[in-house]
């Protein structure tokens, strides 16, 4: 193998990496967001008494987390313009990460809520409270602390499903990779890089939410 | 002939003998003569230069590789394709996977620092095309409408600057295929696909009634083959023959697969003067 | 709004031959890379439950560095890397390679997890009876964790179907690239985008109902046993 590695393209091209890098973890701190409060919804909806909002969760569920990706961002990016629906593409792929992300946070969400002790609810109820207080107060603090390591493991994910934006033309990481190797051919460091870029910060994100864990436990 | 001598004399034949055989070892176009074929990396999917048709590579790049076998062998047939994506241009031939790249390839500055490139063997340009009966009816129109218009183009370092040159407001989405920007511009995403003038042609003749020309091309640029760097004999030849090929004896087999992918004929080669 | 229904449909019937085809190598490429990727994974899995910690360092590398990397970044980066490493290949190939290394780190995690989650005594306890460890594997260990790890890894393998779609980039001709040349010659995306999304959720809709029967059917054969 005589290959020489060359850095230079990957280094002249380091803030462009970085900006595609910012992109990437804003789309999947924005999508995550609206996903947890959709699954947050439906998980209440799964695990309450209602038979028709029962079906609408687990049919929510069971259909958006057996379809790819890729599929749901190419249907609205591309397919949505024939009914009239045109979003730009970065509101495109938040809409469709945020559907992909609602399904993955009802299951959290949902196992989180499976894991609270009937008894404190009931504890609730003895006190006085609402309903809805008992959920506020009472459920979800311990339903959150159950649901967080898994909370992290999709964060995680979803913030890689980030590289599947620049499918359509979202300058994110990914993105720009594709671009300096279309020029520079360095195809060996500028992947190695890449990937690297990927590692280090879903660490870090696992790290950043480890710590918050830690600081919901009892 | 004395003993010195003689010994001197076998001395200088072995050295001339394994300065050969190594040469023979680093020559190229013997070891291509010697194989029997020559094999060209190119892509497969970029009408009208390369793409498979019948399992079978066709397109302009490929038949240049015939017009090479052809000077090769005599036989334009002798030519084995190694199907590689764009970014494996220039690898592979630094490996030795291929003996050249024909592959629609833009020559650079800074390409050409690490491969050498051929003559050129077309010019090609930029220009846009639209959905017929859109918004636009041509680039007056598109001019004019400023930043309202999006324009999509397969991504490279220079594409935004690309389309800027001919439309400096507009708004700009770059896509990693050529298959994803007709269908932005099918799906109304984009108001035109700046696309090589080659392209757009064949793209027009395959979908009739569908799209029209903008009419405006810029930037030209030249495409030519390129080989590992360091074997001067190997790109003369290459050089010669498609030399002859563009203004020579070969120019009828040239014109033909410039008529069939692009629609339009070259001009005649005259005899005279050897201007190119 | 005029979704051309009759159209799409016999554009459907036109190109059934493609679609079958785009399908087919869907399966083929998923499957490929679960069954590899799994036993590749059961092996790593194996060393970060039980290894010393020369063979159990690679293995933690290995399983975090390719959870860090998007599958899209896995795929292209095998694609495009192959050719300067040496070893050129070809589009089915790396994208079967690149799923089988993500397919591997998932597994091995999983399997990780369903070897510790067994009680230790089970370990010493076909020591005692002198078992060696790959019998102790064979016999004792594997059957059990096999059934504590069957729903999360008929997950993964619908993960892994999913995640083929990202071979389209690089010029696999699966289903998602194939709608997608459809596409191009008939312009109905939406269309063919919710047909490829409905095949591919038949598809993944199968291989969990196949979990639910394995995962029936493994419980039957004896229920396991829960540390109290």
């Amino acid at each position: 193998m005589n290959y020489t590695f060359n850095f230079t393209p990957v280094w002249q091209n380091w803030p462009l990496l970085l900006e595609g890098l910012a992109l990437g973890l804003g789309l999947a701190v924005l999508s995550i967001a609206i996903g947890s409060i959709a699954g947050l919804v439906l998980a209440f909806c799964a695990t309450g008494k209602h038979p028709a909002l029962r079906a609408l969760a687990f049919g929510y569920v069971s259909i958006v987390r057996n379809l790819p990706i890729l599929v749901i961002v190419l249907f609205i990016f591309f397919g949505l313009p024939q009914l009239g629906l045109a979003f730009d593409k970065s509101t495109s792929f938040v809409l469709a990460l945020s559907l992909y992300a609602a399904a993955y946070m009802t299951e959290v969400f949902r196992a989180g809520l499976l894991g609270v002790p009937p008894g404190i609810s009931e504890a609730g109820q003895a006190i006085g409270l609402t309903p809805l207080s008992i959920k506020y107060y009472v459920v979800l603090p311990v339903m959150l602390r159950n649901a967080m390591p898994a909370f992290a493991n999709n964060f995680v994910s979803l913030f890689k499903d980030t590289s599947l934006a620049a499918a359509i033309a979202v300058p994110e990481l990914t993105f720009y990779a594709q671009k300096i190797n279309s020029e520079s051919f360095r195809v060996l460091e500028v992947w190695s890089v890449t990937a690297a870029l990927y590692i280090a910060t879903c660490y870090l994100i696992s790290l950043l939410l480890r710590g918050l864990e830690s600081r919901l436990r009892l | 002939m004395n003993a010195s001598h003689r010994v001197l004399a076998l001395a200088s034949t072995c050295l001339a003998l394994s300065s050969l055989s190594c040469q023979a070892y680093a020559d190229k176009l013997d070891e291509v003569l010697e194989r029997g074929e020559i094999v060209i990396g190119t892509g497969t999917a970029n009408p009208p230069w390369h793409f498979t048709q019948n399992g079978e590579t066709v397109g302009f790049d490929a038949d240049i590789g015939h017009l090479l076998a052809k000077g090769l062998f005599n036989d334009p047939s002798k030519v084995r394709f190694v199907n590689q994506s764009s970014d494996a241009r220039i690898p592979n031939l630094l490996t030795g996977n291929v003996d050249l790249s024909c592959q629609a390839m833009t020559v650079t500055a800074a390409r050409a620092q690490q491969v050498e490139f051929t003559i050129p063997y077309y010019r090609e340009g930029v220009g846009l095309l639209m959905r017929a009966g859109g918004d636009y009816g041509d680039f007056d129109a598109l001019a004019q409408a400023g930043s309202e218009v999006t324009v999509a183009v397969l991504q490279n370092v220079y594409a935004e600057e690309m389309v800027h040159k001919a439309l400096p407001e507009a708004k700009v989405d770059q896509y990693q295929s050529q298959d994803m920007i007709y269908q932005a511009l099918n799906s109304r995403r984009a108001d035109a696909v700046a696309t090589d003038l080659s392209t757009l042609r064949w793209y027009l003749q395959q979908n009739p009634n569908r799209y029209v020309d903008a009419g405006y091309a810029w930037m030209p640029q030249s495409y030519s083959c390129a080989v590992a760097p360091g074997d001067q004999r190997w790109l003369n030849f290459l050089n010669t023959t498609l030399f002859e090929a563009k203004h020579g004896v070969e120019f009828d087999a040239y014109a033909q697969a410039f008529e069939k992918w692009f629609g339009e004929t070259p001009p005649a080669p005259r005899p005279g003067f050897p201007s190119p | 709004m005029d979704l051309e229904l009759s159209y799409f449909l016999s554009e459907i019937v036109a190109n059934r031959g493609m679609l079958l085809q785009g399908a087919w190598t869907t399966v083929s490429v998923s499957a490929l890379a679960i069954a590899s990727g799994t036993l590749l994974g059961m092996l790593i899995g194996l060393a970060l439950a039980y290894a010393s910690a020369p063979l159990r360092w690679p293995a933690r590398l290995y399983v975090d560095l390719i959870r860090g990397t998007p599958v899209l970044v896995l795929v292209l980066a095998t694609y495009y890397m192959s050719t300067p490493l040496g070893l050129p290949l070809t589009p089915f190939q790396a994208g079967a390679v690149a799923l089988c290394l993500f397919c591997a780190s998932h597994v091995a995690e999983i399997w990780r997890g369903a070897l510790q989650a067994l009680p230790i005594g089970q370990l010493e306890a076909g020591r005692a009876i002198g078992l060696t460890f790959p019998r102790i594997c064979l016999y004792v260990l594997f059957p059990q964790a096999m059934r504590l790890a069957m729903p999360t890894w008929v997950t993964a393998a619908a993960e892994m179907v999913k995640a083929s779609t990202l071979l389209s980039v690089i010029g696999v001709a699966e289903l998602l690239l194939t709608s997608q040349q459809i596409i191009s010659n008939n312009f109905l995306n939406l269309q063919f985008y919710f047909l490829a999304g409905a095949i591919y959720f038949a598809i993944n809709f199968c291989i969990d109902m196949l979990g639910k029967y394995l995962s029936r059917h493994l419980e039957g054969a004896g229920k396991p046993r829960s540390p109290v």
